[in-house]
């Protein structure tokens, strides 16, 4: 009888250490991550997140998108212009397109190379920035002249035309060149030049914008120093305005604005990577209000270099504006231009 | 049955099967090996172009501690006074102060050069891999750090645990003698699509980084 109890406990001891090792084993199985979809279960403080930032308040928003975006057609967009008709230029994939405020494509021009900014002057001629060299078009898209090559390092990211006086700036040398509408260089701005207490741009990264005042002075952006400078043109400094900040009043990240653009009341939009912000500020630089925020760009919030598909880096985004105050922004990401009305009221 | 000249007999079966088994072992054998030899001839490596530093490289590898660290194109970098790879989106101030960095474990070294430059290095034997300052880097700045599987370290398993878990696919074999995926200032800078590198910064105290 013993033996027989002693028998059937052993079974049952067998049983239950056979089920428990099956549910440990079911157990362990449900509980592996072989795919890495469950996360890398760090704590809080190794998560990246901008999320926060990328929130703005709606009050501070003045503008609003008025018009479906114009889808540029590109694969890859570089930089927009307006020209004094309202006109739109868009540069990209070897190419300049021309359209209407409708968004109507009125016409291309075929490049040689990849544009990297362009302009249009009061008389209608479209100025091409390439790496290294300009070239200058009419507006029916012949060519007119190509400019002598500003070397190697010459990174070329901006242009400006105020009567008979064109600026380039380039990112490369750090430094604006100025011309004629011939294309003789008058000067050089901006070189690091402590007797005339010039301290040299700081440009981490090729963005690098200019643009020319009403008040006759040459404003540049120095976005290492997260301010925009304003220069004669014979290059003395003579004030800037800007500085770092997370919050919304001041530039974000390592290097911005990247680009930027004056309003007809003197007002300037100014626009950041990384946390695309496209806001407006007076031209002393205090804050006015945003024109669309991060949320409004970017799934996000904040744009990702590695999100974009290989060989893509987070492209920041080119600003331009018209007579009558709207704002484009070239979205490089979805390759189209958003257009921003101010709000009535506001 | 046994006169049919057709008639395959039991030796010949034999030695036809013998000769058949051979050669299949013999095929086999030579598949193995010539599968171990292309497998001992490539590496596991990230390619940083896809890689989105989600941190599963931190908590997935083998290892205990793992063996993907951050490394730094130094020829990429801005040398930022601001560097959103080193310092935190908010920091209190822009200095080395443990709570203004970004780091949980402090591995990014932060040297001034020359105003307003700075170099940032990275200590290998603190990076875990989580890739924190890669996302900082790639979002503001230039995207100068990186993840990369250190060969000093990984074991090359056949099926990387790591691999297994990366969401993006950024894990790929690459040829032993080619064993890193560097990011580098050309192929960056004829991308015209953003944020890039300009050229070797020279500074004044003879800091000459290319």
């Amino acid at each position: 009888m013993n033996v027989r109890l002693a028998t059937a406990n052993t079974k049952v001891l067998i049983g239950v250490l056979i089920a428990a090792a099956v549910i440990v084993a079911i157990v362990a199985v449900v509980r592996l991550d072989t795919t890495g979809k469950r996360g890398s279960g760090l704590g809080k403080e190794f998560v990246y997140d901008v999320g926060d930032l990328a929130k703005i308040d709606p009050n501070l928003i003045l503008y609003k998108e008025s018009t479906p975006a114009i889808d540029t057609g590109f694969t890859k967009t570089q930089a927009i212009a307006v020209d004094s008709e309202g006109s739109i230029y868009a540069a990209g994939d070897k190419a300049i397109r021309k359209f209407a405020e409708s968004g109507n494509l009125l016409g291309e021009t075929r490049l040689a190379g990849m544009p990297r900014c362009l302009t249009v002057a009061g008389d209608g001629q479209v100025y091409v920035g390439f790496k290294e060299h300009l070239e200058i078009y009419d507006a029916q898209g012949k060519r007119l002249a190509t400019w002598q090559r500003l070397g190697d390092d010459a990174v070329l990211t901006s242009i400006a035309v105020s009567k008979n006086d064109v600026f380039v700036a380039d990112a490369g040398n750090r430094i604006v060149h100025h011309f004629d509408t011939t294309g003789k260089l008058i000067n050089r701005i901006g070189a690091r030049d402590m007797d005339r207490n010039i301290p040299g741009f700081v440009i981490p990264s090729p963005y690098f914008d200019l643009a020319v005042g009403r008040d006759g002075l040459l404003r540049v952006s120095d976005p290492g120093r997260h301010r925009i400078e304003a220069y004669t043109f014979d290059g003395d400094l003579e004030f800037s305005w800007g500085g770092f900040s997370a919050g919304i009043e001041g530039f974000c990240g390592c290097c911005n604005p990247v680009n930027f653009a004056i309003l007809a009341d003197e007002n300037f939009v100014t626009c950041e990577k990384g946390l695309i912000r496209v806001k407006i500020a007076d031209p002393d630089g205090a804050f006015v209000g945003v024109v669309a925020g991060p949320e409004q760009f970017v799934e996000g919030g904040a744009s990702r270099v590695s999100e974009y598909g290989p060989g893509a880096q987070a492209g920041a985004f080119d600003v331009a504006v018209d007579t009558s105050g709207r704002i484009f922004v070239l979205d490089t990401h979805k390759g189209v231009v958003r257009i921003f009305t101010r709000k009535k009221g506001e | 049955m046994s006169g049919n000249k057709n008639d395959i007999d039991r030796r010949h079966f034999l030695r036809n099967g013998l000769w058949g088994a051979c050669l299949a072992g013999l095929g086999a054998a030579a598949g193995a090996l010539s599968r171990k030899s292309s497998a001992e001839n490539t590496v596991w490596q990230i390619d940083p172009e896809i890689c989105v530093a989600c941190g599963n490289c931190a908590t997935y590898c083998v290892l205990e501690e793992s063996a993907v660290k951050c490394v730094h194109a130094y020829a990429m970098c801005g040398y930022c006074r601001i560097c959103f790879g080193f310092s935190g989106p908010e920091p209190y101030d822009i200095n080395e102060a443990a709570e203004n960095q970004l780091c949980p474990t402090g591995a990014i070294k932060r040297t001034f050069v020359e105003d307003p430059y700075y170099e940032y290095t990275i200590d290998e034997s603190l990076c875990m891999g989580c890739g924190k300052c890669v996302k900082g880097c790639n979002t503001f700045g230039n995207g100068s750090l990186f993840l990369q599987v250190r060969h000093d370290r990984c074991l090359n398993c056949n099926e990387c645990s790591i691999a297994a878990a990366c969401p993006s696919g950024a894990f790929k074999r690459v040829p032993a003698d080619e064993p890193y995926l560097l990011k580098r200032v050309d192929s960056v800078r004829n991308n015209t699509a953003g944020c890039k590198p300009l050229r070797s910064r020279r500074f004044s105290n003879g800091v000459d980084i290319a």
